[in-house]
């Protein structure tokens, strides 16, 4: 290891002193992680919160709720507002400049302007 | 002002009675973890780890946090990011999560046997249970930790500014951070979660959109646009529109103002270099150059042809003094005469005299005429012609044919020359004609001339769509949704409508295909060939260029065409040396764009109410008993967590929430008094106090009363 680099102590030690368990004793390496972490889904999943009393709160009930304002439609390409929509590729474009540049766009860009606002084609 | 991490290792760690204890802000974007009671954290960095591998020695290893990027050039950093042990708000990845505390605890100065303090670690509100049973987990069993607390950072923001005096018992915690943004109501100085509210967008949102949005406009440049660079940008330069539509609209119709506001990132640049004009005197040396080598290129030309010329010459005088020495020899010792010189008759010499004759005059540039009196002369070399078959031998008669064919190829030629001149002389008839009219009217003459060219032209470039069958329409034949039936040209299109046609027939009835004689020139229709639109320059084309040359001669403001004039534009940037403006990166729309999804988290496909929709959420999950409170609480929001800081937030959050209040509603937005260190140091001093150590639990109760009891965990804020 570069001198500079032992010096800026970048890489974090693998042996700690005041640590009662060792990462290595925890995660034993060249053993397959036996472990996986759940994410975040399948934690809400797993805790059942259907179960528990409604007037609890809890990481699902508190989230808002959909906006009750009629949706703002922006131009995807300046964000201006856009009251137009191109049926061929799904963008919502503002003029007729940016509709000729939507035009033109390859598909990558198309599908990538519309994975902003999540409305991307996905395969599966 | 990008931010830096503090990452120092500190030496007073053994000052600390093992009572004090140590206050962790885990936070989305920043760990920050300090002693309690002190004013600022002790060590501050970004909750990430990267494990990169180390490029000599090639073994993986952990880096946490931000660190100078010049060190990273040791290690092979392409296999991993950075990692984060967050999902959404929720830490879900412990082993992540181990090595950020390692690290914390390490800077903190912590050694000997286990951290043995109590430790006050921040969590979102309503944290999944397994989540907080995993962090407990971690803390007792990896560090030897004797008790733990956990409390919502916004409720530490909210009580510490509360006793600074900036906000109220009773009010609203506006919270929005790295993933999340939160709405808490405090009643008493304690935070009601049963009616909080929780929109999954942050700080992490604006950075993403704004990170995709200029990569997007700006693709020439995405290596520039580094997660880290783009959140700068992001601190310096975004605000919150009053309004988004009319904000937007200054930007749409150009004004001043707008321009104004629109903020250049100049990316580091180095002109080419540029080529330089060449000099008059250099001009002038290659010329002469130039001119030296044709001159000498001439010359040449000139002695070959001399010498060329002098050799033929020799030859024609051998060829005359041989001749001549035949001519004195009997007509029977002739060929024994010429057996030597490789000629076998007195004809092939005089032939080859000619020949020689032909190609001297050639050489002369004297050819033109004498090979018209030549092929005159031919004329009369068909005498077999006229004569009837019956008289003549079988190698007459294939002489015959001979004969016939090279005659009537000879009269088609002199047909053709006829017709040549002909045409030569009705130009020329025409041209005058052309050059009286204008001479006596030249608008009129150059007018109709222009209208004539516009129409040929226009006429020139619809074929030629039609045969491409405009399949460039686009300027992009590779852009999306182009059907099939549009990338076909005409030819094919017909093509492809005959086959299908062919192949339906088949299906029906009794094939009687074959039985006429057309069905067969189907084939040709369908065969490749057919397509071969080169059949020369068209009538169209050759009458267009008559007259744009025309044109030319007598318009000086004439300019032809060009090809097309889409082409003619796309071509025009590639052409051009970069400049300085090539490499700004320009924020107009975006400065605003990006932050105002906190409010419409719609723009970025998240189906969530915004930030001032959600201050109403909050307000009506109040249970009934709270309803006359709704006034106190609007009187006191606070704005806290590190997307707050965004210009503008508050006065667009107050205008957002009055839309929603009653008229006359008192309506309060206060900024927290440091955004992002609030909560910090809310839970230091709570830590401080002397009821802390109630609020703590120990492993010995966690491993007693187990989950179901940490679920119900309630952390009292007001003490």
């Amino acid at each position: 290891m570069e001198r500079e680099v032992v010096e800026s102590e970048l890489v974090l030690p693998t042996h700690l002193n005041f640590k009662k368990l060792q990462m290595y004793e925890k995660y034993p390496k060249g053993q397959p992680r036996s472990r996986h972490w759940k994410h975040l889904k399948q934690i809400l999943q797993a805790d059942n919160f259907q179960n528990y009393p409604p007037d609890e709160p809890n990481y699902v009930n508190i989230e808002a709720p959909p906006s009750m304002h009629p949706p703002k439609r922006v131009c995807d390409i300046t964000g201006y507002e856009a009251p137009y929509h191109d049926p061929r590729t799904n963008l919502r474009y503002a003029n007729a400049e940016v509709y000729k540049l939507i035009r033109s766009l390859p598909n990558e860009y198309v599908q990538r302007y519309l994975s902003l606002r999540n409305a991307a084609v996905v395969l599966k | 002002m990008p931010f830096i991490s503090q990452i120092e290792r500190q030496t007073d760690y053994k000052s600390f009675p093992s009572s004090c204890p140590i206050v962790i802000d885990n936070g989305g974007s920043y760990f920050r973890i300090g002693w309690a009671g002190e004013c600022d954290p002790r060590v501050i960095f970004r909750n990430i780890v990267q494990r990169p591998r180390h490029k000599s020695t090639g073994e993986t290893v952990s880096v946490v946090g931000d660190h100078d990027t010049g060190l990273l050039k040791y290690f092979d950093c392409t296999r991993s990011g950075p990692r984060s042990a967050f999902d959404n708000n929720v830490v879900y990845q412990f082993e992540i999560m181990e090595y950020i505390l390692d690290f914390g605890f390490d800077r903190l100065g912590v050694d000997g046997h286990g951290v043995d303090h109590p430790v006050l670690i921040t969590e979102c509100p309503c944290n999944p249970v397994s989540s907080r049973c995993r962090m407990a987990e971690l803390l007792f069993e990896s560090y030897g930790v004797p008790s733990v607390a956990f409390g919502v950072d916004a409720a530490f923001s909210y009580t510490y500014n509360q006793r600074l005096g900036i906000c109220d018992k009773e009010g609203l915690a506006v919270c929005s951070g790295f993933n999340t943004s939160h709405v808490i109501p405090f009643v008493e100085g304690e935070p009601v979660f049963e009616a909080c509210c929780r929109s999954n967008v942050g700080g992490y949102h604006v950075t993403d959109y704004m990170k995709q949005l200029l990569s997007l406009k700006y693709p020439q440049h995405m290596a520039f646009l580094t997660w880290e660079k783009v959140e700068d940008l992001k601190m310096e330069h975004c605000y919150i529109a009053q309004d988004y539509s009319s904000e937007v609209k200054l930007f749409q119709n150009k004004t001043k103002e707008a321009e104004e506001k629109t903020r250049c990132w100049q990316l580091p640049f180095t002109p080419a270099p540029v080529e330089e004009q060449p000099s008059a005197e250099e001009i002038a040396r290659k010329a002469a150059y130039k001119e030296k080598q044709g001159q000498r290129l001439r010359e040449m030309a000139e002695s070959k042809r001399a010498s060329r010329i002098n050799e033929l010459e020799n030859e024609l005088r051998g060829l005359d003094f041989l001749l001549r020495q035949v001519e004195k020899v009997d007509d029977d010792s002739v060929p024994e005469f010429l057996s030597d010189t490789g000629y076998l008759s007195k004809q092939e010499i005089e032939s080859s005299i000619s020949k020689v004759n032909q190609s001297l005059r050639r050489t002369k540039r004297e050819q033109v005429e004498l090979e018209e009196k030549a092929e005159a002369a031919t004329a009369e070399k068909f005498p077999l012609v006229d004569v009837p078959d019956n008289m003549l031998t079988p190698e007459q008669l294939k002489e015959k044919k001979k004969q016939i064919f090279l005659k009537t190829t000879a009269e088609g030629r002199q047909r053709a020359r006829q017709k040549r001149a002909e045409e030569e002389l009705q130009r020329e008839k025409h041209n005058q004609l052309e050059e009286e009219k204008r001479l006596e009217n030249p608008e009129a003459y150059l007018e109709q001339l222009r209208t004539k060219y516009k129409g040929l032209l226009e006429k020139v470039e619809q074929k030629k769509l039609l045969k491409s069958n405009g399949n460039n329409s686009n300027g992009n034949p590779t852009s999306g949704g182009v059907g099939r039936g549009e990338r076909m040209n005409a030819a094919k299109k017909e093509r492809m409508r005959l086959l299908t046609t062919a192949a339906f027939d088949r299906g029906k009835g009794e094939d009687t295909f074959g039985a006429r004689d057309e069905d067969w020139q189907l084939y040709k229709l369908m065969s490749k060939d057919n397509d071969d639109d080169d059949e020369g320059p068209d009538e169209d084309e050759a009458e267009l260029i008559r007259i744009s040359s025309r044109l030319q001669d007598i318009d000086p403001t004439f300019t032809a065409k060009p090809e097309s004039g889409l082409r003619q534009t796309a071509d025009v940037p590639r052409s051009r040396t970069l400049t300085q403006e090539d490499f700004q990166i320009s924020m107009a729309v975006e400065r605003f764009r990006c932050p105002e999804i906190l409010f419409n988290p719609n723009i970025v496909g998240i189906d969530q109410s915004g930030l001032d929709e959600m201050v109403g959420v909050s307000l009506r999950r109040f249970s009934p008993q709270g309803k006359g409170l709704e006034e106190k609480l609007t009187s006191s929001i606070l704005l806290t967590g590190g997307s707050s800081q965004f210009s503008g937030l508050s006065d667009r959050l107050e205008a957002g929430v009055r839309m929603i209040r009653p008229c006359g509603t008192p309506i309060r937005v206060i900024r927290a008094s440091d955004p992002i260190y609030d909560a910090w140091r809310g839970a230091s001093s709570y830590a401080a106090s002397l009821h802390f150590p109630q609020q703590t639990f120990t492993k010995m109760d966690y491993e007693e009363k187990g989950e179901d009891w940490l679920r119900t965990y309630k952390f009292r804020y007001s003490l």
